[in-house]
């Protein structure tokens, strides 16, 4: 497993204590919280003590995301099996801006395909998944951009998938949009 | 034609939304047609209008017609 990912502009790195307090108040915050499949708050304690519980898991990397080296939101991978990591078919990413200047900006495809670039080319997943709100339309269409597509749905939920190809199709001007210069 | 005319007109061309709509508060994703689809015509079409290359960080931060405006001044185009 990877520490450090940096690419398209942002950097991808470990959660650190520095970064709990923001993040836990991002996640409380309705905007955010109400995208979840939980609204319930999270506590200091509860979030510190989620903060030493990831640390060891093999199953799990939870990063944050970094932008002109400030802290904008956080990204996950799971597996579905409760497996190593580096040894899964299919992982679920998790992503949320939580800062609100970039929360509807073209720049929150850039996690995004750092992580999935990440999961694709390096941990050589063959499937990522993941459900999100039917209520959720930005988040659908925005992973749509990303080149998933709907597999199962129900009532409250959109199960979605996506594989290598079809991502790397989806995503090749996106990318290149990201790879140019940058100012100094 | 002005800058300003211009420009308003590259937003009309690359969202494909009315001329009378693109005001200098329109921000992304606040309408349908500006997506991250859009937004890369966009870009595309602005370059071509003004004869300028943004950078990435540029076209990170322009995510309203005021904002291209004050970008579109550091290439020396004037409003």
């Amino acid at each position: 497993m990877t520490d450090m990912i940096d690419a398209y502009g942002i950097q991808l790195r470990p959660i650190a204590e520095e970064h709990l307090e923001p993040l836990r108040k991002w996640r409380n915050s309705p905007e955010v919280a109400h995208q979840m499949v939980t609204q319930k708050l999270i506590t200091v304690t509860q979030q510190v003590q989620w903060f030493h519980s990831i640390r060891e898991r093999k199953d799990q990397q939870h990063f944050a995301i970094l932008y002109r080296q400030q802290l904008i939101g956080a990204a996950n991978l799971k597996t579905l099996n409760g497996g190593h990591i580096v040894d899964a078919d299919t992982l679920e990413p998790g992503i949320y801006i939580g800062a609100e200047r970039y929360r509807a900006n073209v720049l929150a495809f850039a996690p995004s395909l750092t992580l999935l670039d990440y999961c694709f080319d390096g941990l050589k997943v063959k499937q990522l998944t993941a459900r999100v709100k039917v209520s959720n339309q930005a988040a659908l269409s925005y992973n749509y951009k990303l080149g998933y597509v709907a597999v199962d749905k129900d009532e409250r939920f959109v199960q979605i998938a996506l594989k290598a190809q079809p991502y790397h199709d989806a995503t090749t001007q996106l990318k290149s949009l990201f790879n140019r210069n940058r100012r100094k | 034609m002005t800058h300003q005319e211009t420009l308003f007109q590259a937003f009309a061309t690359a969202l494909n939304i009315e001329l009378a709509s693109v005001q200098a508060d329109l921000t992304y994703n606040t309408i349908p047609e500006w997506d991250s689809t859009a937004h890369m015509i966009l870009v595309a079409e602005i370059e071509d209008a003004f004869a300028v290359m943004l950078d990435t960080d540029d076209i990170i931060d322009m995510s309203s017609v005021a904002k291209a405006m004050e970008i579109l001044a550091k290439y020396e185009v004037t409003f």
